[in-house]
């Protein structure tokens, strides 16, 4: 099969966590875009509710499920729901997360509740949702698996204990799928958004529009689309345990400011 | 519609090191995606210039220009006009793909200086010949895509490997740093870590490939095709603001401990 049609996704049903706003409802049309019918799972019904919208406006079939991914019963649920309308997942984007309470606080003032929370939402969610919907998977013959983890999971954060100790865990947690299910044709893989405001002007602003970014400038919502596609098709068939990360250039560096450019000529040189 | 930003229609492509099984997949991917695309040989081997030119016969077959040209990657003067050959026929160049492969295994206290130079020479330095031969068109232009094809063996170790490893980590590294040398410019530089996959000259030896597919946790290796579909998402437009990254397709090699 020629390159460009390994990326019809036909037929396939996608569960797409925190599928209401942002990135999962700009992946989520991706994946409608290119043939595949869409779960909508996050837990404000109506933000879910617009974007099946968008989906059967592109012809495709939709499912409204709002869902508490820290729930594992609203979890369990959600997939149920899921089967006894469509009868099968073939991909679950794990979307949802985000900062919770307690992001910016130096560690010693985070309380219990806020470190659970964080965990909760950006790890555990994850993994409650892997574990309803892998069974399918397997009775299938074989899924894809798509994570959302940050540079903020491969690297540190000022004031920020949850969402990357969480992030980096999904890491780990993915690379664990891939060792586990890899030979029976279920592929784990993670996308690493850089810095995305969404609409939201104030994000924009909060971030520079991008100032410290090497290339310049933020991610575009319409950026992850191609990306997303790419880990859910039948392209992606021996990516596993992986990270493709979208971020402008910043994890290339990290160990100085951008935009440090020193010059040095060779010993000798005048 | 989504799949059409992955189109590479109307853009040119240069794979070097197209007599590989990988690099072949590479040139052939991006030419299905729509793309011209110019193959070269690694070395001057007679070998792979029968193998480049079955490559750019399939590049035909599929209604795109480009040409075969037999070059040694180590020398600056043949990368030098290849690029300008590749910009003259194809009129541009978009997309240069380093695939250089070199392949070399023996002891460390083995190894000549003569043949950890040539190792060197062909497998790094020769892919920064080639990525500084291509600034040129592609800084003028203002877009470009160097997509540098490195192996397991540049992230990790392996007896036997030491000039092999100690060049393809230099490829992944030049990366970093050409993607943030180049990140205003509208010219990404990215890898593609290509995991075990069938026609590699390591996997020669029928016991160590049966070894490998052993251990790996898909138990198989890769086909060089499903090495090859990253690269009608990295060479697009869909991917501009993708750089400086090693896109792993190992089928979780990497994964094991």
């Amino acid at each position: 099969m020629a390159v460009l049609d390994k990326l019809r996704l036909d037929g396939k049903i996608a569960v797409v966590t925190g599928a209401g706003r942002g990135l999962g409802r700009a992946m989520a049309l991706a994946l409608a875009d290119a043939g595949c019918d869409i779960v909508a799972a996050a837990r404000t019904r109506p933000q879910i509710e617009e974007t099946a919208e968008l989906v059967r406006a592109k012809g495709r079939r939709s499912l409204v499920v709002p869902t508490d991914i820290t729930d594992p019963a609203s979890v369990q649920a959600m997939v149920d729901a899921t089967i006894a309308e469509f009868g099968r997942i073939d991909i679950l984007l794990n979307n949802a997360g985000g900062a919770t309470a307690g992001m910016g606080k130096p560690l010693e003032e985070v309380t219990d509740e806020e470190w659970r929370l964080g965990i909760d939402t950006n790890l555990s969610g994850t993994f409650y949702c892997c574990r309803a919907v892998i069974p399918h998977m397997l009775q299938q013959g074989g899924g894809k698996i798509i994570n959302l983890t940050s540079g903020f999971g491969l690297r540190g954060g000022r004031d920020n204990f949850m969402y990357t100790t969480a992030k980096a865990g999904l890491i780990n947690f993915t690379r664990s799928l891939a060792m586990t299910y890899a030979d029976r044709n279920i592929q784990a893989n993670l996308i690493a958004p850089g810095l995305f405001p969404h609409d939201n002007p104030a994000m924009a602003e909060w971030w520079r529009g991008g100032k410290f970014v090497p290339m310049g400038r933020l991610g575009r919502d319409d950026e992850l689309g191609p990306l997303c596609l790419f880990l859910a098709s039948d392209l992606s068939s021996y990516m596993n345990g992986d990270i493709l990360a979208l971020e402008g250039g910043g994890l290339s560096g990290g160990h100085a400011p951008t935009g440090f450019a020193p010059v040095l000529p060779l010993e000798g040189e005048a | 519609m989504v799949q059409q930003q992955f189109s590479l229609s109307g853009k040119t492509a240069l794979v070097i090191g197209a007599a590989g099984p990988v690099g072949r997949a590479l040139a052939v991917a991006m030419a299905e995606a729509g793309a011209d695309v110019a193959v070269s040989t690694t070395t001057r081997s007679q070998q792979e210039e029968v193998a480049a030119n079955s490559c750019a016969n399939e590049v035909w077959a599929l209604k795109r220009k480009g040409f075969a040209a037999a070059i040694d990657a180590a020398s600056e003067s043949d990368v030098d006009k290849l690029i300008q050959r590749a910009v003259a026929e194809m009129g541009r160049l978009d997309v240069l793909v380093n695939a250089h492969d070199l392949p070399f295994a023996k002891p460390l206290t083995e190894i000549t200086p003569e043949e950890w130079r040539r190792v060197v020479d062909v497998n790094l330095t020769g892919v920064y010949l080639a990525c500084r031969a291509a600034a040129e068109p592609m800084l003028s232009q203002g877009s470009g895509r160097m997509i540098n094809v490195v192996s397991l063996l540049a992230e990790r170790g392996m007896v036997n490997g030491a000039a092999y490893c100690a060049a393809q980590a230099g490829v992944m590294n030049l990366t970093r740093a050409l993607a943030l040398e180049w990140a205003k410019t509208g010219v990404t530089v990215n890898a593609i870590g290509a995991g075990w996959t069938e026609g590699m000259a390591l996997l020669a030896d029928e016991e160590a490939r049966r070894k490998l597919e052993r251990y790996l946790p898909g138990k198989r290796l890769a086909k060089p095709d499903e090495i090859a579909g990253i690269a009608a998402y990295l060479a697009s437009d869909a991917a501009e603001y993708l750089t400086g990254q090693v896109v792993w397709i190992e089928g979780g090699a990497l994964s094991h401990v």
